[in-house]
């Protein structure tokens, strides 16, 4: 929302009496009862009014998403800090000094924050030029989760304005620089199931979990099953690399890879073992899922390959 | 003068021991022939004693029978009771005995109903087995209860950390160690504000103990931190002005509340550091008033 709107908000709201506020809002009918329950009427008028504008920009945030949901490509990027000394993550700081650094340097942008439960923070910024006001309708996203190193973006069309946001982000949490990482998605949330490694993974412990309830399928006494043992095997085995819950959706993923050529020494294709260097790049709907039943469909041996398992085990 | 009924005195009183020829419960006048020997004797020595005289000679020798008589019942009382107290102590040897071979039995593995030792010539494999697995899987429990325990793996070990604040369970993290070339770190759950690369540099390759008991504690207080704000958010909820602010690592909270006084509200802000990671208690309290409004409500 305009910062010059959401200022406008804020000093009418100011004006009314403090026992016809609630009332007003109600008249109005835009805010759900629920809603304004959330607002403590008893506090100072001041807060009040914040708290109107807050659920303003609420709805914002709830619009972009409703319609890009799973449009945004989302990339991740990594900060680094030199000391070692304690952070203590003041979201109001943060604010503050990301602010003040994207609008000493652009005057024309507009910035809304908004707190979700798991401690992410969700940065809108809307662009412009020194002559033009601020394109709501091409606007980047950053999530931020406090106290680590991991920055989510929502690749914008306007790349100029990156190094700023970039700039402004590693003043704003006191680090130090900033890089972009190999991964890309669609869907936020499995990026940072991978990066925070929140996904299930499969940890050997004596402590008895509790049992999930699997639907097996009634076995047909008919059917003879070959290498039932192998295939309990390979189920095992995949199973302790990828989990047994489902898999964070990447689509895309590269690294870079050093290794030998190796070849019948009798077709004599290269005389001397000399290292190259590739680059393999992975894309897929879901590449991790894919992975995963490489194994079972009989498509790779189990356990599979480290080179194919490094994003669930880097 | 002879007393009794019928007898000869002299010859009844003779056959009785000495201290009791003169018995309390008899009736009738004392016989003075009875004195055997002593108030002949005396009366021999030719003094013509007066009946005062026998008659306090008779009373001290009564005394002193009854003396005697007193000793003699107390004498048995102690006997039997010996013998009573002798008795307990055998039964309760015997009783110490059984025991002692119940539980011999026991530990060779026999298993028997309730205070009845089962017979130890066919002892319930079944059963052993049964009890030996309950006494592992308690065991294994207590380990996990104690906040950190291990499993061995094929190529390393992987430990569970479980933290817990004030008798409540929280979360449990897992590192998977590989050991082999060194001690490293091959995956873990631990969350991504938690310095685990700090602390694995520091203590990993040298004291790997130290490097468990830091990180647990470091996980136990970040969990406690956490807890203790959940609870105030869901407990206070009615007192709390709008959301309670804090981070990933909860070590900085962030609150208002408001304290009414009749007609005057007075809105406080309070600001929770912790500055020790690895503990739960804050480090610095800071409790604000905002300054304008009380003396605005003053003023008025």
């Amino acid at each position: 929302m305009d910062e010059i709107v959401a200022e406008y908000i804020r000093r009418t709201v100011l004006k009314i009496p403090r026992d016809q506020i609630r009332t007003m809002l109600q008249q109005w009918g835009f805010l759900s009862e629920a809603q304004l329950q959330a607002i403590n009427f008893c506090q100072i008028k001041d807060s009040i009014s914040q708290d109107v504008v807050q659920l303003c920009e609420q709805f914002l945030f709830f619009l972009d998403n409703y319609i890009y949901s799973n449009k945004r490509l989302w990339s991740v990027y990594q900060m680094n800090k030199r000391g070692e000394e304690t952070d203590f993550f003041d979201l109001t700081d943060f604010k503050k000094k990301f602010k003040r650094r994207l609008q000493s340097a652009l005057t024309n942008v507009t910035i809304n924050f908004r707190e979700y439960e798991d401690n992410a923070i969700w940065i809108r910024i809307a662009w412009g030029t020194p002559y033009t006001k601020p394109n709501q309708y091409k606007t980047s996203y950053v999530v931020y989760h406090s106290q680590t190193p991991y920055v989510f973006i929502s690749v914008s069309v306007l790349k100029s304005n990156l190094p700023l946001l970039c700039q402004a982000l590693v003043a704003a949490s006191n680090y130090h620089d900033i890089r972009e990482m190999e991964l890309r998605s669609h869907y936020l949330n499995s990026l940072k199931d991978i990066v925070f490694k929140s996904y299930s993974q499969n940890f050997q412990s004596y402590y008895p979990k509790p049992l999930q309830e699997r639907n097996v399928a009634p076995e047909n006494l008919m059917i003879i099953q070959e290498n039932k043992n192998e295939k309990e095997r390979i189920k095992r085995v995949n199973s302790e690399v990828f989990g047994d819950g489902p898999q964070p959706k990447l689509e895309f993923a590269q690294y870079k890879l050093e290794t030998i050529f190796k070849s019948d020494p009798q077709m004599n294709v290269l005389n001397r073992k000399v290292p190259f260097r590739c680059l393999v790049k992975f894309s897929s709907p879901h590449l991790l899922e894919s992975l995963k039943s490489l194994a079972p469909e009989g498509m790779a041996d189990a356990p599979v390959s480290p080179l194919l398992t490094c994003f669930v085990n880097p | 003068v002879a007393g009794g009924r019928g007898r000869a005195p002299e010859e009844e009183e003779l056959l009785l021991p000495p201290h009791r020829r003169f018995p309390r419960d008899r009736g009738g006048p004392t016989p003075a022939f009875s004195l055997a020997g002593e108030c002949r004797g005396r009366m021999e020595e030719g003094k013509a004693h007066s009946p005062h005289e026998v008659f306090a000679h008779l009373e001290m020798l009564e005394a002193q029978a009854r003396a005697a008589d007193v000793k003699e019942e107390e004498a048995k009382r102690q006997a039997e009771k010996l013998d009573r107290l002798k008795a307990r102590v055998r039964e309760l040897t015997c009783q110490r005995d059984e025991l002692q071979a119940k539980v011999d039995l026991q530990q060779k593995g026999q298993l028997g109903k309730e205070g009845v030792v089962s017979d130890p010539a066919q002892p319930s494999a079944h059963a052993v087995l049964e009890w030996k697995i309950k006494n592992v899987k308690d065991m294994l429990q207590v380990f996990y209860l104690t906040g950190i325990s291990g499993k061995l793996t094929e190529q390393g070990v992987c430990f569970c950390i479980s933290t817990a604040y004030e008798g409540t369970y929280l979360d449990s993290y897992y590192l998977d160690l590989l050991t082999k070339p060194q001690v490293y770190i091959f995956r873990h759950s631990i969350p991504t504000f938690i310095p685990l690369a700090q602390l694995a540099k520091k203590y990993l390759q040298t004291d790997i103990r130290r490097f468990l008991s830091v990180l647990s504690n470091h996980l136990n207080a970040y969990a406690a931190r956490r807890y203790q704000a959940d609870q105030l958010q869901e407990h206070f909820s009615d007192q709390i002005e709008g959301t309670l602010q804090t981070n990933s690592l909860c070590n900085l909270l962030v609150f208002n509340y408001n304290v009414s006084n009749k007609s005057k509200t007075f809105p406080f802000n309070v600001r929770l550091l912790y500055g020790d990671l690895c503990s739960s208690v804050p480090t610095k309290v800071t409790v604000s008033c905002t300054p304008g409004y009380w003396l605005g409500k003053c003023h008025r």
